[in-house]
């Protein structure tokens, strides 16, 4: 009998520590966009180095479930994946907001996902071409409300689009926000002829043109990223505590922009496991060489910041929230 | 600039990227044959294998292989009338109806050798547009590019039978493709379009589900029906030998495939009208050459020139789209999107300097079209014999084969079972426009041109009013399309006052 218990008892202690060696397994990470994109490639990325940090060197394959701005990858992740360890999901960073703004189809609650961490923070700026008049901040002040900068966008829900409309709701910056371009290329194109004056996004995807003197930022979200240290921050000319408090809430997600969850109900051994596999490989010599190549720019955000962050933003008064649904809604 | 076009060819042709090149033509091939894998996918599995690799390596891998998927994927089209790419779906119409007759061999000869003149030209076009590519790019902005889509829709009046009510017919099943293009939420308020709130639909309907249920449902139940094989009773020995004649057929109609290429080239280099609009705007104005009525009605049944326009346009545009891909880094179509992500793991920014310093490393992806076309082209007039065989399998052993390719093409592309709800419904739809006698194609068209259309009429009146209406360019456009609506019409009626006279 007293066996019968330490056994069982044994198993009860070992089975934990089994769920860490990954020897002959497959762990996927399932991605909510289709090949080729950005989410698609840090998860690609990070399959390739991530076996060699976790014990028994399991196969890490990227499985793409696309559609509804990765709201259908999320609700899988949260109802279906088994929360064996073996599923990691990587989603649109702004699914946070569409918690929080109630948007139909979540199926989830963000703050019960066994958070990872994040692989890489995207701030966005505002950059206008370089012929233009405009240098600093200050000087965007003064563009006349009979002739306003024509900002370029894909639509509503992407930073294109939001981070821009907020300048011109909450700043009073005379912008005129023109969307529909079917991707942020095209809208470099409609700025390159003229089209366009000028457009959002993330500071990633403008500096190629940054470099090559077509547009010149002005201002940036909350996020900083090497580089732009210098650029004024949008919140920091809020004329009040509410117009603040929502450009913050739009620019949260960024400081997550890559995150990276398990199923709830995932065992707190594996969940430790891959959280401490998730902190060494983004500082992994190759995979930053090979980063670097894609321009990637990866910095390591523990899971336990991400949740902090998540539990922020979900924990707005409701006038906030309603005043910050007004503008921004969840797409793209 | 002479000099930097022969070394690029040498540096293609050193035993390295060749080699490389045949590994992404094997790939390739396949890819393009099965439908559902598409080619851009194939592109972003490949990008990490391009580390090590110098950058015309790389080039003659990654393009070696995505510029034969759009020449093997006719050759499923042709035979079971299965879309091997969404980029290839128009050559169906003609194509499958030949296998249908018995003629496999000829439309796979013809659909094969006009691929590789729109190959060649599609190169062409991209060495020669080096000087006046940013000029050419720049001139065409949202207004000019919402005309083009105009100009695309007039091309429904060809795409339609002749008279009132075939008009009538091709202009409403036009008109229930732009409806269907609308689903999905719209990028300027952000209103969800019927969706009937699910998710699935929440970003549109996907491409290649509706394309494949369009086109290969109805073959399918068409041949469960008559239960005999493809090419019904029809001798064997028949069918292998219409290869050459096909071939022949292309140059027979040198100026019509000339034209498709240059069609394919000019969409390829457009940015932001995507990969499959040219190969339907080909098949538009090959339906436009027919000159008598007979002739236009041999269209969809099995004419030649519904092979070859398509299929030279498929190709041609692959050149095309390279040109804003290498000149301005903004990428002509997905694959050039991913294609992109390659230049920058190469260490090369896309951008002028890729027409200056980097101008070797441009004509080699020239060369790389034209080899890796050429190849492949040989390598399949090889097999065609045992390829066009396929057509005389008999139904109970071929349907089965087709099903699984035809539900693992659309499941593929997102990885839902409502994909395949989607590939169903719209084959019964397909299926009841073929039985009624409604062309499908204009219905494609609507589809495929309806986002375009209304996202760059909402940029040109919201940028510029009512002023983008004067622009050259636009009114020249405008022009066109009414010249391709009224062209129809006045030929029916100089054929009815002639056949009056006679």
């Amino acid at each position: 009998m007293k066996r019968a218990v330490l056994s069982l008892l044994l198993v009860f202690w070992a089975a934990p520590l089994l769920a860490q060696d990954y020897a002959g397994k497959t762990v996927t990470i399932v991605v909510g966009y289709k090949t080729g994109g950005g989410y698609d490639k840090v998860a690609r990325v990070l399959a390739r180095h991530l076996p060699k940090y976790l014990t028994g060197k399991p196969n890490v394959i990227v499985q793409n479930m696309p559609g509804a701005n990765s709201l259908i990858a999320a609700d899988y992740i949260y109802n279906i994946a088994k929360p064996d360890g073996l599923t990691l999901g990587t989603f649109n960073r702004n699914l946070p907001i569409a918690q929080l703004t109630h948007v139909a189809g979540v199926k989830f609650d963000m703050r019960k996902f066994q958070w990872v961490g994040s692989a890489a923070s995207e701030s966005t700026v505002l950059a206008i071409r370089d012929d233009l008049p405009y240098r600093t901040f200050e000087d965007l002040k003064k563009v006349p409300a009979d002739k306003p900068l024509i900002i370029g966008a894909t639509g509503p829900g992407a930073n294109t689009y939001d981070f821009p409309l907020l300048l011109k709701e909450l700043l009073g910056i005379h912008l005129k926000i023109v969307s529909g371009y079917p991707s942020s290329g095209d809208i470099m194109l409609a700025v390159e002829r003229k089209e366009a004056d000028g457009r959002a996004g993330s500071f990633t995807s403008l500096t190629p043109f940054i470099d090559r003197k077509l547009v010149r930022p002005l201002v940036r979200s909350r996020a900083s990223e090497p580089g732009i240290e210098k650029l004024p921050v949008d919140e920091s000319f809020a004329p009040n505590a509410r117009a603040k408090a929502i450009m913050a809430l739009r620019s949260a997600p960024e400081v997550i922009g890559r995150p990276y969850v398990m199923p709830p109900g995932t065992p707190a051994a594996a969940v430790e496991a891959m959280r401490q596999a998730f902190a060494r490989v983004i500082d992994d010599k190759d995979l930053k060489a090979e980063a670097r190549k894609q321009k990637l720019d990866l910095n390591y955000v523990s899971g336990d910041e991400a949740l902090k962050v998540i539990n922020e933003l979900l924990d707005q008064p409701k006038d906030v929230v309603d005043e910050f649904s007004k503008y921004i809604k969840f797409g793209e | 600039m002479i000099e930097a076009l022969f070394q690029g060819l040498l540096q293609v042709l050193a035993w390295k990227p060749l080699l490389f090149m045949l590994i992404g033509i094997v790939l390739g091939f396949w890819v393009g044959l099965l439908p559902g894998l598409g080619g851009a996918t194939t592109l972003a599995l490949m990008l990490p294998f391009i580390y090590g690799m110098q950058p015309i390596e790389a080039f003659a891998f990654l393009l070696g292989m995505h510029s034969v998927v759009a020449t093997t994927g006719d050759i499923t089209s042709i035979l079971f009338g299965v879309p091997g790419e969404a980029t290839t779906a128009a050559i169906i119409l003609d194509g499958h109806a030949m296998a249908k007759k018995g003629e496999a061999g000829r439309a796979l000869g013809a659909a094969l050798s006009s691929s590789l003149v729109g190959a060649m030209i599609g190169a062409f076009a991209l060495a020669a547009a080096v000087p006046i590519v940013r000029p050419l790019v720049l001139s065409f902005g949202s207004p000019e590019l919402f005309m083009l889509a105009i100009v695309g829709l007039a091309f429904i009046a060809a795409l339609s039978a002749e008279g009132g009510r075939g008009m009538l017919r091709g202009f409403t099943a036009g008109g229930l493709g732009l409806l269907l293009s609308m689903v999905g939420q719209d990028p300027q308020a952000g209103v969800a379009r019927y969706t009937f709130n699910t998710l699935y639909l929440w970003q549109g309907l996907d491409l290649v589900p509706v394309l494949v249920g369009l086109f290969a449902i109805p073959e399918l139940v068409d041949l469960a029906v008559r239960g005999t094989s493809i090419a019904g009773e029809l001798p064997v020995g028949k069918l292998t030998k219409g290869a050459l004649e096909g071939v022949k057929d292309t140059f027979r109609h040198f100026w019509l495939t000339i034209r498709c290429s240059l069609i394919g080239t000019f969409i390829g280099i457009m940015p932001g009208l995507g990969g499959s609009v040219a190969q339907w705007l080909a098949y538009g104005h090959a339906a436009q050459s027919a000159r008598t009525a007979e002739e236009r009605k041999g269209f969809g049944n099995g004419d030649v020139r519904g092979v070859i326009g398509p299929g030279a346009a498929c190709n041609s545009k692959e050149g095309g789209s390279l040109v804003p891909t290498v000149a301005f880094g903004v990428p002509g179509s997905t694959a050039m999107a991913i294609l992109l992500g390659g230049f920058f793991l190469l260490g090369l920014v896309p951008g002028p300097d890729m027409l200056t310093t980097h101008l070797t490393v441009t004509f080699s992806m020239v060369w790389t079209i034209v080899l890796a076309n050429v190849i492949t082209v040989t390598a399949c007039f090889l097999f065609l014999d045992r390829l066009a065989r396929l057509t005389s399998v008999p139904a109970h052993r071929l349907i089965p084969v087709i099903l699984v390719l035809v539900f693992i093409g659309s499941y593929t592309t997102n990885n839902q079972y409502a994909d395949i709800l989607v590939t169903l419904i719209f084959g019964a739809v397909g299926w009841l426009m073929v039985s009624a006698g409604w062309p499908r194609a204009p219905f494609v068209l609507g589809l495929v041109l309806g986002k375009i259309a209304e996202n760059y009429l909402y940029i040109s009146v919201a940028r510029y009013e009512v002023a983008w209406l004067t622009r050259p360019v636009v009114v020249v456009l405008f022009a066109l399309a009414v010249v391709v609506i009224v062209y129809p019409i006045l030929r029916a009626r100089r054929l009815a006052r002639r056949e009056a006279n006679a």
